[in-house]
């Protein structure tokens, strides 16, 4: 029964966890916190699209730039679709609009992975009140 | 496809113009506000309005302001070590 519960919770986590990935604030919403992903959702959202609005979507390079693209990569999955398509280097990035469209694009991504792991420590703190801890 | 489509995802595509000159760092504030919002979204215990931007407002300013000072501090040391 105990590990049955444990199992439950580790699977409920990574769920929470893998929306909050694959959609910014999607992983408060699963926990009701609506506000709060509202909030994430459109500024994660906005700082990415003003990221590659500067730089233009050359900024997104799987190859060339893979530390970048591991920040980049947190905003969502979505982010490798788009990495697929500037792989063979078609789309231009040069100069400070570059410098400025990767660093805006990798911060949205970081502040993401802030909003998974906030997402996943609520999840616990929900739980743990559910179970009466 | 209509016009305005074209023109909106042709602006994806290729870069804006940023010279390289000093005006250029002004565009760390966007960024600097994203941070602490998603920040203070993560971090206050209940959201309402006033305390969001309230508290919203205390950290960007304060991040701004040890910005400007970070940044006079490391000017006036160059300016010494210059003459």
């Amino acid at each position: 029964m105990g590990q049955q519960l444990k199992e439950n919770r580790i699977l409920f986590f990574m769920v929470v966890a893998l929306l909050a990935w694959c959609l910014p604030g999607a992983g408060h919403f699963l926990l009701n916190e609506k506000k709060r992903s509202i909030i994430i959702f459109v500024t994660i959202v906005l700082t990415f699209g003003a990221g590659i609005y500067i730089g233009s979507i050359g900024v997104i390079e799987p190859v060339g730039a893979k530390p970048w693209y591991i920040a980049q990569i947190m905003n969502s999955p979505m982010v490798s679709v788009l990495g697929y398509a500037t792989a063979g280097g078609s789309y231009p990035v040069y100069g400070r609009p570059g410098e400025i469209g990767q660093i805006y694009t990798s911060i949205s991504g970081l502040l993401n992975l802030l909003c998974i792991v906030n997402a996943v420590y609520l999840a616990n703190l929900s739980r743990a009140k559910v179970a009466g801890g | 496809m209509p016009i305005m489509d074209i023109w909106i995802m042709a602006s994806f595509t290729s870069p804006e113009r940023i010279g390289i000159n000093p005006q250029s760092t002004l565009w760390l504030i966007p960024l600097v506000a994203a941070i602490a919002i998603v920040y203070k979204a993560t971090k206050l215990p209940t959201i309402t309005l006033g305390n969001f931007i309230k508290e919203t407002m205390a950290l960007f300013g304060s991040t701004v302001a040890f910005m400007v000072i970070t940044t006079l501090v490391l000017y006036v040391l160059a300016w010494i070590i210059a003459i």
